[in-house]
Protein backbone atom coordinates (compact mmCIF):
# COMPACT_ATOMS: atom_id res chain seq x y z
CA UNK A 1 0.00 0.00 0.00
CA UNK A 2 1.34 3.38 -0.96
CA UNK A 3 0.88 6.78 0.70
CA UNK A 4 0.58 8.27 -2.77
CA UNK A 5 -2.98 8.50 -4.02
CA UNK A 6 -1.95 9.60 -7.50
CA UNK A 7 1.31 9.56 -9.39
CA UNK A 8 1.61 10.83 -12.93
CA UNK A 9 4.84 10.44 -14.85
CA UNK A 10 5.47 12.08 -18.23
CA UNK A 11 1.83 12.00 -19.16
CA UNK A 12 1.16 12.97 -22.76
CA UNK A 13 -1.99 13.21 -24.79
CA UNK A 14 -2.27 14.19 -28.43
CA UNK A 15 -5.73 14.43 -29.98
CA UNK A 16 -5.81 13.41 -33.62
CA UNK A 17 -8.93 14.29 -35.59
CA UNK A 18 -9.25 13.58 -39.29
CA UNK A 19 -8.99 16.79 -41.27
CA UNK A 20 -7.50 18.80 -38.39
CA UNK A 21 -3.90 19.17 -37.24
CA UNK A 22 -3.02 17.15 -34.10
CA UNK A 23 -3.50 18.94 -30.80
CA UNK A 24 -1.03 18.23 -28.00
CA UNK A 25 -3.17 18.65 -24.87
CA UNK A 26 -0.62 17.21 -22.43
CA UNK A 27 3.09 17.44 -23.12
CA UNK A 28 4.53 15.45 -20.20
CA UNK A 29 2.73 16.04 -16.93
CA UNK A 30 4.50 14.74 -13.86
CA UNK A 31 2.85 15.25 -10.48
CA UNK A 32 1.98 13.49 -7.25
CA UNK A 33 -0.93 13.67 -4.84
CA UNK A 34 -0.73 12.22 -1.35
CA UNK A 35 -3.57 10.27 0.23
CA UNK A 36 -6.17 12.53 1.80
CA UNK A 37 -4.78 15.63 0.08
CA UNK A 38 -6.91 18.31 -1.63
CA UNK A 39 -5.29 19.43 -4.87
CA UNK A 40 -6.39 21.95 -7.47
CA UNK A 41 -5.35 22.07 -11.10
CA UNK A 42 -5.34 25.61 -12.44
CA UNK A 43 -4.81 26.84 -15.95
CA UNK A 44 -6.22 28.78 -18.84
CA UNK A 45 -8.96 27.34 -21.04
CA UNK A 46 -7.46 24.50 -23.05
CA UNK A 47 -4.42 24.21 -20.77
CA UNK A 48 -4.94 20.45 -20.34
CA UNK A 49 -6.66 20.26 -16.93
CA UNK A 50 -9.72 18.31 -18.06
CA UNK A 51 -7.63 16.03 -20.26
CA UNK A 52 -5.49 15.17 -17.24
CA UNK A 53 -8.54 14.57 -15.06
CA UNK A 54 -10.18 12.36 -17.68
CA UNK A 55 -7.07 10.22 -18.11
CA UNK A 56 -6.59 9.87 -14.36
CA UNK A 57 -10.23 8.90 -13.93
CA UNK A 58 -9.97 6.12 -16.57
CA UNK A 59 -12.16 7.91 -19.15
CA UNK A 60 -9.44 8.72 -21.68
CA UNK A 61 -6.39 6.84 -22.81
CA UNK A 62 -3.04 8.63 -22.76
CA UNK A 63 -0.70 8.82 -25.73
CA UNK A 64 2.33 8.21 -23.51
CA UNK A 65 3.34 8.22 -19.86
CA UNK A 66 1.44 6.73 -16.95
CA UNK A 67 -0.90 7.59 -14.10
CA UNK A 68 -1.26 5.43 -11.03
CA UNK A 69 -4.12 5.68 -8.55
CA UNK A 70 -3.26 4.06 -5.23
CA UNK A 71 -0.39 2.32 -7.01
CA UNK A 72 -2.51 0.86 -9.83
CA UNK A 73 -1.87 1.94 -13.43
CA UNK A 74 -5.15 3.43 -14.68
CA UNK A 75 -4.45 2.60 -18.31
CA UNK A 76 -3.42 -0.99 -17.70
CA UNK A 77 -6.04 -1.84 -15.05
CA UNK A 78 -8.95 0.64 -15.22
CA UNK A 79 -11.34 -1.94 -13.79
CA UNK A 80 -9.25 -2.15 -10.61
CA UNK A 81 -9.20 1.62 -10.17
CA UNK A 82 -12.86 2.43 -10.86
CA UNK A 83 -14.38 1.11 -7.61
CA UNK A 84 -12.22 3.60 -5.74
CA UNK A 85 -12.98 6.76 -7.69
CA UNK A 86 -15.92 9.03 -8.48
CA UNK A 87 -16.09 11.89 -10.97
CA UNK A 88 -18.08 15.09 -11.40
CA UNK A 89 -17.73 15.48 -15.17
CA UNK A 90 -17.33 18.92 -16.71
CA UNK A 91 -20.77 20.12 -17.86
CA UNK A 92 -22.39 16.94 -16.56
CA UNK A 93 -26.11 17.09 -15.83
CA UNK A 94 -28.40 14.99 -13.66
CA UNK A 95 -31.17 12.98 -15.30
CA UNK A 96 -33.85 15.59 -16.03
CA UNK A 97 -36.70 13.23 -15.16
CA UNK A 98 -35.36 12.18 -11.79
CA UNK A 99 -35.59 14.17 -8.60
CA UNK A 100 -32.32 14.97 -6.80
CA UNK A 101 -33.27 12.39 -4.16
CA UNK A 102 -33.78 9.70 -6.84
CA UNK A 103 -30.63 10.77 -8.69
CA UNK A 104 -28.32 10.48 -5.68
CA UNK A 105 -29.92 7.31 -4.31
CA UNK A 106 -30.04 5.36 -7.59
CA UNK A 107 -26.46 6.34 -8.37
CA UNK A 108 -25.28 5.03 -5.02
CA UNK A 109 -27.21 1.81 -5.59
CA UNK A 110 -25.63 1.46 -9.04
CA UNK A 111 -22.25 1.70 -7.27
CA UNK A 112 -23.21 -1.29 -5.17
CA UNK A 113 -24.22 0.40 -1.90
CA UNK A 114 -26.97 -1.15 0.21
CA UNK A 115 -30.45 0.42 0.39
CA UNK A 116 -29.89 1.65 3.95
CA UNK A 117 -26.47 3.16 3.28
CA UNK A 118 -27.71 4.64 0.01
CA UNK A 119 -30.67 6.32 1.64
CA UNK A 120 -28.66 7.65 4.58
CA UNK A 121 -25.87 9.01 2.40
CA UNK A 122 -28.30 10.50 -0.12
CA UNK A 123 -30.16 12.40 2.61
CA UNK A 124 -26.91 13.64 4.14
CA UNK A 125 -25.55 14.80 0.78
CA UNK A 126 -28.79 16.54 -0.18
CA UNK A 127 -28.79 18.37 3.12
CA UNK A 128 -25.12 19.32 2.83
CA UNK A 129 -25.73 20.76 -0.64
CA UNK A 130 -28.82 22.67 0.51
CA UNK A 131 -31.09 20.62 -1.73
CA UNK A 132 -33.54 19.33 0.86
CA UNK A 133 -36.27 21.76 -0.20
CA UNK A 134 -35.90 20.73 -3.85
CA UNK A 135 -35.17 17.05 -3.27
CA UNK A 136 -38.49 15.85 -4.67
CA UNK A 137 -38.70 18.17 -7.67
CA UNK A 138 -37.75 16.85 -11.10
CA UNK A 139 -34.30 18.08 -12.12
CA UNK A 140 -35.77 19.58 -15.29
CA UNK A 141 -37.57 22.15 -13.12
CA UNK A 142 -34.43 23.13 -11.19
CA UNK A 143 -32.12 26.06 -11.95
CA UNK A 144 -28.68 25.47 -13.45
CA UNK A 145 -27.01 25.96 -10.09
CA UNK A 146 -29.37 23.54 -8.37
CA UNK A 147 -28.70 20.92 -11.05
CA UNK A 148 -24.97 21.37 -10.55
CA UNK A 149 -25.44 20.97 -6.80
CA UNK A 150 -27.31 17.74 -7.53
CA UNK A 151 -24.36 16.48 -9.58
CA UNK A 152 -21.91 17.35 -6.81
CA UNK A 153 -24.18 15.79 -4.15
CA UNK A 154 -24.38 12.61 -6.26
CA UNK A 155 -20.63 12.23 -6.36
CA UNK A 156 -19.80 13.42 -2.84
CA UNK A 157 -22.34 10.95 -1.42
CA UNK A 158 -20.19 8.09 -2.73
CA UNK A 159 -17.47 9.01 -0.22
CA UNK A 160 -15.12 7.37 -2.71
CA UNK A 161 -11.45 7.26 -1.71
CA UNK A 162 -10.51 9.46 -4.69
CA UNK A 163 -12.81 12.20 -5.96
CA UNK A 164 -12.26 14.02 -9.23
CA UNK A 165 -14.25 17.23 -9.70
CA UNK A 166 -14.06 19.12 -12.97
CA UNK A 167 -15.22 22.69 -12.31
CA UNK A 168 -17.61 21.50 -9.60
CA UNK A 169 -19.00 24.86 -8.52
CA UNK A 170 -19.59 26.40 -11.92
CA UNK A 171 -22.89 28.28 -11.96
CA UNK A 172 -23.32 28.08 -8.18
CA UNK A 173 -24.08 31.03 -5.93
CA UNK A 174 -21.53 31.94 -3.20
CA UNK A 175 -23.52 30.11 -0.50
CA UNK A 176 -23.67 26.90 -2.50
CA UNK A 177 -19.96 27.14 -3.30
CA UNK A 178 -19.18 27.36 0.40
CA UNK A 179 -21.37 24.33 1.05
CA UNK A 180 -19.33 22.38 -1.50
CA UNK A 181 -16.09 23.54 0.09
CA UNK A 182 -17.28 22.47 3.54
CA UNK A 183 -18.34 19.04 2.25
CA UNK A 184 -15.04 18.53 0.46
CA UNK A 185 -13.09 19.48 3.58
CA UNK A 186 -15.18 17.03 5.62
CA UNK A 187 -14.56 14.22 3.13
CA UNK A 188 -10.88 15.04 3.07
CA UNK A 189 -10.75 14.81 6.88
CA UNK A 190 -12.31 11.35 6.60
CA UNK A 191 -9.52 10.28 4.23
CA UNK A 192 -10.78 10.96 0.71
CA UNK A 193 -8.30 12.41 -1.75
CA UNK A 194 -9.67 15.25 -3.83
CA UNK A 195 -8.51 16.64 -7.15
CA UNK A 196 -10.43 19.48 -8.72
CA UNK A 197 -10.13 21.92 -11.55
CA UNK A 198 -11.49 25.43 -11.22
CA UNK A 199 -11.28 28.88 -12.73
CA UNK A 200 -12.28 30.42 -9.40
CA UNK A 201 -8.95 31.27 -7.84
CA UNK A 202 -10.52 32.13 -4.49
CA UNK A 203 -11.93 28.60 -4.47
CA UNK A 204 -8.53 27.07 -5.18
CA UNK A 205 -6.98 29.30 -2.51
CA UNK A 206 -9.63 28.43 0.06
CA UNK A 207 -9.85 24.73 -0.59
CA UNK A 208 -6.57 23.35 -1.84
CA UNK A 209 -3.62 22.20 0.16
CA UNK A 210 -1.55 22.16 -3.01
CA UNK A 211 -1.93 23.71 -6.43
CA UNK A 212 -0.61 22.82 -9.84
CA UNK A 213 -0.67 25.46 -12.53
CA UNK A 214 -0.78 23.82 -15.93
CA UNK A 215 -0.17 25.66 -19.15
CA UNK A 216 0.17 24.34 -22.68
CA UNK A 217 0.12 20.77 -21.39
CA UNK A 218 2.85 20.94 -18.75
CA UNK A 219 2.99 21.77 -15.05
CA UNK A 220 4.49 25.27 -14.85
CA UNK A 221 4.59 25.52 -11.08
CA UNK A 222 3.29 23.75 -8.00
CA UNK A 223 3.12 24.46 -4.31
CA UNK A 224 0.84 25.70 -1.58
CA UNK A 225 -1.20 28.80 -2.13
CA UNK A 226 1.15 30.78 0.13
CA UNK A 227 4.23 29.54 -1.72
CA UNK A 228 2.76 30.58 -5.02
CA UNK A 229 1.82 34.00 -3.67
CA UNK A 230 5.33 34.50 -2.28
CA UNK A 231 6.78 33.63 -5.68
CA UNK A 232 5.27 36.82 -7.07
CA UNK A 233 7.97 38.83 -5.28
CA UNK A 234 6.05 40.54 -2.49
CA UNK A 235 3.02 40.19 -0.30
CA UNK A 236 1.33 43.50 -1.08
CA UNK A 237 -0.09 44.86 -4.28
CA UNK A 238 -0.38 48.59 -4.75
CA UNK A 239 -2.68 49.73 -7.52
CA UNK A 240 -2.42 53.25 -8.89
CA UNK A 241 -4.90 54.47 -11.52
CA UNK A 242 -3.01 56.51 -14.13
CA UNK A 243 0.29 55.18 -12.79
CA UNK A 244 1.46 53.50 -15.99
CA UNK A 245 3.04 56.73 -17.21
CA UNK A 246 5.17 56.87 -14.04
CA UNK A 247 6.29 53.24 -14.17
CA UNK A 248 10.01 54.06 -14.10
CA UNK A 249 9.65 55.69 -10.64
CA UNK A 250 8.38 52.39 -9.19
CA UNK A 251 10.60 49.75 -10.78
CA UNK A 252 12.91 49.61 -7.77
CA UNK A 253 10.01 48.63 -5.45
CA UNK A 254 9.22 45.37 -7.14
CA UNK A 255 7.42 43.88 -10.11
CA UNK A 256 5.42 46.49 -12.03
CA UNK A 257 2.39 45.36 -14.00
CA UNK A 258 0.84 48.03 -16.24
CA UNK A 259 -2.88 47.65 -16.79
CA UNK A 260 -4.00 50.13 -19.43
CA UNK A 261 -3.26 53.53 -17.88
CA UNK A 262 -3.13 52.00 -14.42
CA UNK A 263 -0.18 50.35 -12.69
CA UNK A 264 0.06 47.60 -10.10
CA UNK A 265 3.26 47.22 -8.09
CA UNK A 266 4.00 44.05 -6.13
CA UNK A 267 5.98 45.17 -3.11
CA UNK A 268 7.31 44.06 0.25
CA UNK A 269 5.50 45.56 3.32
CA UNK A 270 8.67 47.17 4.67
CA UNK A 271 8.94 49.40 1.58
CA UNK A 272 5.29 50.41 1.53
CA UNK A 273 5.84 53.79 3.24
CA UNK A 274 8.58 54.77 0.82
CA UNK A 275 6.45 53.66 -2.15
CA UNK A 276 3.48 55.69 -0.96
CA UNK A 277 5.72 58.71 -0.67
CA UNK A 278 6.73 58.38 -4.33
CA UNK A 279 3.07 57.94 -5.30
CA UNK A 280 2.08 61.13 -3.44
CA UNK A 281 4.95 63.01 -5.06
CA UNK A 282 3.69 61.86 -8.46
CA UNK A 283 0.14 62.99 -7.56
CA UNK A 284 -1.18 59.43 -7.78
CA UNK A 285 -3.86 57.81 -5.63
CA UNK A 286 -3.12 54.26 -4.50
CA UNK A 287 -5.04 51.30 -3.07
CA UNK A 288 -3.17 48.66 -1.13
CA UNK A 289 -4.19 45.03 -0.71
CA UNK A 290 -2.65 41.62 -0.14
CA UNK A 291 -1.28 39.67 -3.07
CA UNK A 292 -3.82 37.04 -4.11
CA UNK A 293 -3.54 33.80 -5.98
CA UNK A 294 -4.71 35.67 -9.05
CA UNK A 295 -1.44 37.64 -9.17
CA UNK A 296 0.51 34.41 -8.78
CA UNK A 297 -1.52 32.77 -11.53
CA UNK A 298 -1.15 35.72 -13.89
CA UNK A 299 2.55 35.86 -13.11
CA UNK A 300 3.12 32.19 -13.93
CA UNK A 301 0.85 31.99 -16.95
CA UNK A 302 2.04 35.39 -18.16
CA UNK A 303 5.63 34.14 -18.17
CA UNK A 304 4.44 31.08 -20.05
CA UNK A 305 2.72 33.27 -22.65
CA UNK A 306 5.88 35.39 -22.98
CA UNK A 307 7.82 32.23 -23.79
CA UNK A 308 5.47 31.46 -26.71
CA UNK B 1 -7.42 2.39 0.58
CA UNK B 2 -11.03 2.34 1.70
CA UNK B 3 -13.96 1.67 -0.59
CA UNK B 4 -17.69 1.33 -0.32
CA UNK B 5 -17.75 -1.40 -2.94
CA UNK B 6 -17.22 -5.09 -2.43
CA UNK B 7 -13.68 -6.02 -3.37
CA UNK B 8 -13.08 -6.79 -7.02
CA UNK B 9 -15.50 -5.43 -9.58
CA UNK B 10 -18.07 -7.88 -10.86
CA UNK B 11 -19.26 -7.77 -14.50
CA UNK B 12 -22.85 -6.93 -13.67
CA UNK B 13 -22.49 -5.18 -10.31
CA UNK B 14 -24.98 -2.32 -10.11
CA UNK B 15 -26.74 -3.35 -13.33
CA UNK B 16 -30.14 -3.79 -11.67
CA UNK B 17 -29.93 -0.40 -10.00
CA UNK B 18 -28.88 1.33 -13.21
CA UNK B 19 -31.64 -0.52 -15.08
CA UNK B 20 -34.14 0.77 -12.53
CA UNK B 21 -32.73 4.28 -12.93
CA UNK B 22 -33.34 4.08 -16.67
CA UNK B 23 -36.87 2.76 -16.10
CA UNK B 24 -37.59 5.74 -13.82
CA UNK B 25 -36.17 8.15 -16.39
CA UNK B 26 -38.04 6.65 -19.34
CA UNK B 27 -41.32 6.16 -17.48
CA UNK B 28 -41.78 9.94 -17.31
CA UNK B 29 -42.33 9.99 -21.09
CA UNK B 30 -45.88 8.61 -21.14
CA UNK B 31 -46.62 10.22 -24.49
CA UNK B 32 -43.56 8.60 -26.05
CA UNK B 33 -44.76 5.22 -24.79
CA UNK B 34 -48.16 5.78 -26.42
CA UNK B 35 -46.71 7.06 -29.70
CA UNK B 36 -44.25 4.17 -29.88
CA UNK B 37 -46.97 2.10 -31.59
CA UNK B 38 -48.08 4.70 -34.16
CA UNK B 39 -46.09 3.34 -37.13
CA UNK B 40 -47.16 -0.22 -36.35
CA UNK B 41 -50.78 0.93 -35.99
CA UNK B 42 -50.74 2.69 -39.35
CA UNK B 43 -49.27 -0.36 -41.06
CA UNK B 44 -51.87 -2.61 -39.43
CA UNK B 45 -54.64 -0.36 -40.79
CA UNK B 46 -53.12 -0.55 -44.28
CA UNK B 47 -52.98 -4.34 -44.11
CA UNK B 48 -56.54 -4.49 -42.78
CA UNK B 49 -57.79 -2.39 -45.70
CA UNK B 50 -55.77 -4.17 -48.40
CA UNK B 51 -56.17 -7.79 -47.25
CA UNK B 52 -57.91 -8.51 -43.91
CA UNK B 53 -56.81 -12.18 -44.07
CA UNK B 54 -53.23 -11.03 -43.41
CA UNK B 55 -54.00 -9.19 -40.18
CA UNK B 56 -52.73 -12.08 -38.02
CA UNK B 57 -49.38 -12.10 -39.79
CA UNK B 58 -49.25 -8.30 -39.55
CA UNK B 59 -49.98 -8.34 -35.81
CA UNK B 60 -47.17 -10.80 -35.18
CA UNK B 61 -44.97 -8.62 -37.39
CA UNK B 62 -45.94 -5.59 -35.32
CA UNK B 63 -44.60 -7.31 -32.19
CA UNK B 64 -41.28 -8.10 -33.87
CA UNK B 65 -41.07 -4.64 -35.47
CA UNK B 66 -41.67 -3.02 -32.08
CA UNK B 67 -38.85 -5.03 -30.53
CA UNK B 68 -36.60 -4.01 -33.42
CA UNK B 69 -37.37 -0.30 -33.10
CA UNK B 70 -36.31 -0.47 -29.45
CA UNK B 71 -32.80 -0.42 -30.90
CA UNK B 72 -33.54 3.07 -32.18
CA UNK B 73 -34.57 4.12 -28.67
CA UNK B 74 -31.37 2.63 -27.23
CA UNK B 75 -29.36 4.53 -29.84
CA UNK B 76 -31.12 7.81 -29.06
CA UNK B 77 -30.95 7.40 -25.30
CA UNK B 78 -27.32 6.25 -25.14
CA UNK B 79 -26.13 9.06 -27.42
CA UNK B 80 -28.23 11.69 -25.63
CA UNK B 81 -27.02 10.68 -22.18
CA UNK B 82 -23.42 10.67 -23.36
CA UNK B 83 -23.49 13.92 -25.32
CA UNK B 84 -25.87 16.04 -23.24
CA UNK B 85 -25.54 14.69 -19.70
CA UNK B 86 -22.10 13.01 -19.59
CA UNK B 87 -23.91 10.23 -17.75
CA UNK B 88 -21.51 7.68 -19.19
CA UNK B 89 -18.60 9.48 -17.47
CA UNK B 90 -20.47 9.66 -14.18
CA UNK B 91 -21.27 5.95 -14.22
CA UNK B 92 -18.28 4.42 -15.99
CA UNK B 93 -15.73 6.13 -13.74
CA UNK B 94 -17.08 3.93 -10.97
CA UNK B 95 -17.81 0.29 -10.18
CA UNK B 96 -20.56 -0.12 -12.81
CA UNK B 97 -18.95 -1.96 -15.72
CA UNK B 98 -19.27 -0.90 -19.35
CA UNK B 99 -21.35 -3.98 -20.16
CA UNK B 100 -23.52 -3.28 -17.12
CA UNK B 101 -24.10 0.26 -18.42
CA UNK B 102 -25.02 -1.03 -21.91
CA UNK B 103 -27.31 -3.76 -20.59
CA UNK B 104 -28.93 -1.61 -17.91
CA UNK B 105 -29.71 1.16 -20.36
CA UNK B 106 -31.02 -1.23 -23.04
CA UNK B 107 -33.11 -3.32 -20.66
CA UNK B 108 -34.49 -0.22 -18.95
CA UNK B 109 -35.69 1.15 -22.28
CA UNK B 110 -37.16 -2.25 -23.19
CA UNK B 111 -39.08 -2.65 -19.93
CA UNK B 112 -40.75 0.75 -20.27
CA UNK B 113 -41.76 0.26 -23.90
CA UNK B 114 -42.80 -3.38 -23.45
CA UNK B 115 -46.42 -2.97 -22.20
CA UNK B 116 -47.88 -1.75 -25.53
CA UNK B 117 -45.99 -4.54 -27.31
CA UNK B 118 -47.47 -7.11 -24.92
CA UNK B 119 -50.96 -5.78 -25.68
CA UNK B 120 -50.35 -6.20 -29.43
CA UNK B 121 -48.92 -9.65 -28.71
CA UNK B 122 -52.05 -10.67 -26.79
CA UNK B 123 -54.18 -9.33 -29.64
CA UNK B 124 -52.09 -11.36 -32.11
CA UNK B 125 -52.49 -14.45 -29.93
CA UNK B 126 -56.28 -14.04 -29.95
CA UNK B 127 -56.52 -13.41 -33.70
CA UNK B 128 -54.09 -16.15 -34.76
CA UNK B 129 -55.06 -18.60 -31.97
CA UNK B 130 -51.46 -19.23 -30.98
CA UNK B 131 -50.63 -22.44 -29.13
CA UNK B 132 -48.46 -22.28 -26.03
CA UNK B 133 -45.48 -23.47 -28.07
CA UNK B 134 -46.09 -20.71 -30.63
CA UNK B 135 -46.37 -18.13 -27.82
CA UNK B 136 -43.04 -19.39 -26.48
CA UNK B 137 -41.54 -19.15 -29.94
CA UNK B 138 -42.86 -15.59 -30.32
CA UNK B 139 -41.25 -14.59 -27.02
CA UNK B 140 -37.91 -16.20 -27.92
CA UNK B 141 -37.88 -14.61 -31.37
CA UNK B 142 -38.89 -11.20 -30.00
CA UNK B 143 -36.06 -11.45 -27.47
CA UNK B 144 -33.60 -12.39 -30.22
CA UNK B 145 -34.68 -9.42 -32.31
CA UNK B 146 -34.33 -7.12 -29.28
CA UNK B 147 -30.80 -8.38 -28.55
CA UNK B 148 -29.78 -7.63 -32.13
CA UNK B 149 -31.49 -4.22 -32.18
CA UNK B 150 -30.21 -3.08 -28.77
CA UNK B 151 -26.67 -4.14 -29.69
CA UNK B 152 -26.80 -2.32 -33.04
CA UNK B 153 -28.34 0.73 -31.36
CA UNK B 154 -25.68 0.95 -28.65
CA UNK B 155 -22.79 0.44 -31.07
CA UNK B 156 -24.08 3.13 -33.46
CA UNK B 157 -24.79 5.53 -30.57
CA UNK B 158 -21.06 5.87 -29.95
CA UNK B 159 -20.49 7.24 -33.46
CA UNK B 160 -22.48 10.45 -32.95
CA UNK B 161 -20.98 13.67 -31.62
CA UNK B 162 -24.14 15.78 -31.63
CA UNK B 163 -27.81 15.07 -31.15
CA UNK B 164 -29.09 16.70 -34.33
CA UNK B 165 -27.28 14.09 -36.42
CA UNK B 166 -29.00 11.31 -34.46
CA UNK B 167 -32.47 12.67 -35.15
CA UNK B 168 -31.72 12.68 -38.86
CA UNK B 169 -30.36 9.14 -39.18
CA UNK B 170 -31.49 6.87 -36.37
CA UNK B 171 -35.08 6.30 -37.48
CA UNK B 172 -33.99 5.64 -41.05
CA UNK B 173 -32.12 2.42 -40.32
CA UNK B 174 -34.67 0.87 -38.01
CA UNK B 175 -37.74 1.80 -40.06
CA UNK B 176 -36.27 0.72 -43.38
CA UNK B 177 -35.09 -2.65 -42.08
CA UNK B 178 -38.34 -3.20 -40.20
CA UNK B 179 -40.91 -2.06 -42.79
CA UNK B 180 -39.58 -2.93 -46.25
CA UNK B 181 -38.73 -6.62 -45.65
CA UNK B 182 -41.56 -9.15 -45.11
CA UNK B 183 -42.32 -8.43 -41.46
CA UNK B 184 -45.90 -7.13 -41.79
CA UNK B 185 -46.63 -9.30 -44.84
CA UNK B 186 -45.88 -12.94 -45.74
CA UNK B 187 -42.41 -13.99 -46.83
CA UNK B 188 -43.86 -15.63 -49.94
CA UNK B 189 -44.88 -12.23 -51.36
CA UNK B 190 -41.20 -11.22 -51.44
CA UNK B 191 -39.12 -11.97 -54.60
CA UNK B 192 -37.45 -15.38 -54.27
CA UNK B 193 -34.10 -14.13 -55.55
CA UNK B 194 -33.86 -11.51 -52.79
CA UNK B 195 -35.09 -13.68 -49.92
CA UNK B 196 -31.61 -14.67 -48.63
CA UNK B 197 -31.02 -10.97 -47.93
CA UNK B 198 -34.18 -10.43 -45.89
CA UNK B 199 -33.73 -13.78 -44.14
CA UNK B 200 -30.47 -12.43 -42.74
CA UNK B 201 -32.19 -9.35 -41.31
CA UNK B 202 -33.27 -10.00 -37.71
CA UNK B 203 -36.91 -8.78 -37.88
CA UNK B 204 -37.75 -10.45 -41.19
CA UNK B 205 -35.89 -13.65 -40.21
CA UNK B 206 -37.94 -13.86 -37.00
CA UNK B 207 -41.14 -13.07 -38.93
CA UNK B 208 -40.40 -15.82 -41.49
CA UNK B 209 -39.95 -18.38 -38.70
CA UNK B 210 -43.18 -17.31 -37.00
CA UNK B 211 -45.16 -17.23 -40.23
CA UNK B 212 -43.96 -20.77 -40.99
CA UNK B 213 -44.76 -21.96 -37.46
CA UNK B 214 -48.38 -20.78 -37.67
CA UNK B 215 -48.77 -22.18 -41.19
CA UNK B 216 -49.19 -18.83 -42.93
CA UNK B 217 -46.36 -19.64 -45.37
CA UNK B 218 -44.59 -22.79 -46.48
CA UNK B 219 -41.12 -21.75 -47.65
CA UNK B 220 -38.38 -24.28 -48.51
CA UNK B 221 -36.72 -25.76 -45.42
CA UNK B 222 -33.43 -24.18 -46.44
CA UNK B 223 -34.89 -20.69 -46.12
CA UNK B 224 -36.15 -21.30 -42.58
CA UNK B 225 -32.86 -22.89 -41.59
CA UNK B 226 -31.07 -19.84 -42.94
CA UNK B 227 -33.40 -17.54 -41.00
CA UNK B 228 -33.02 -19.49 -37.73
CA UNK B 229 -29.27 -19.99 -37.88
CA UNK B 230 -28.78 -16.42 -39.09
CA UNK B 231 -30.82 -14.97 -36.24
CA UNK B 232 -29.03 -16.99 -33.56
CA UNK B 233 -25.58 -16.23 -34.97
CA UNK B 234 -26.40 -12.53 -35.41
CA UNK B 235 -27.81 -12.22 -31.90
CA UNK B 236 -24.77 -13.86 -30.34
CA UNK B 237 -22.23 -11.99 -32.47
CA UNK B 238 -23.93 -8.60 -32.19
CA UNK B 239 -24.27 -8.96 -28.41
CA UNK B 240 -20.62 -9.96 -28.08
CA UNK B 241 -19.64 -7.06 -30.32
CA UNK B 242 -21.75 -4.63 -28.29
CA UNK B 243 -20.13 -5.79 -25.03
CA UNK B 244 -16.68 -5.49 -26.62
CA UNK B 245 -17.58 -2.06 -28.04
CA UNK B 246 -19.03 -0.87 -24.71
CA UNK B 247 -15.76 -1.81 -22.99
CA UNK B 248 -13.65 -0.24 -25.72
CA UNK B 249 -15.57 3.05 -25.80
CA UNK B 250 -15.72 3.33 -22.00
CA UNK B 251 -12.37 5.05 -22.52
CA UNK B 252 -11.91 7.54 -25.33
CA UNK B 253 -8.82 7.23 -27.47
Amino acid sequence: MTDLALRSVGLRKTYRTKGSPPVEALAGVTLEVRSGERVALLGRNGAGKTTFLRIASTLLRPTAGAVEIFGVDVDQHPERVRPYIAVVPQEGKPFFHLTPREQVYTYLRARGLSRETGKARAEAALEAMGLTDFADRLAITLSGGQRQRTMVATVLATEAPFLFLDEPTIGMDPFARRSVWASLRALSRRGSTIMLTTHYLDEADELSERLYIIDRGVVRVSGTSEELKRSVGGTLKVHMPGGAAEIERFRSFGRCVPDGTGLTVIAAPERLGELMGVAVAAHLTATVGPVTLEEAFLNVVGRSIDEE
Amino acid sequence: MRSESVGWPRPFQGLTAFLWTEVLVQAHEELAMATSMVVQGVLLVFVWILDPTLIGVALLGAVLFSMFTMGQRVLNEAAYLRIDHKANELYLAGPLTAEGYFLGLSAGVMIVYLPPVVIVGILAGLVVHLTLVEVGLLIVLAFGVWVCAASIGYIFSTAFRENRAIWAYSSLFFNVFGVLPPVFYPLTKFPVALRPIVLLMPPSAAAAILQTAIGAVRPPAGEITLAAVGLVVEAVLLFALAVYWARRTARER
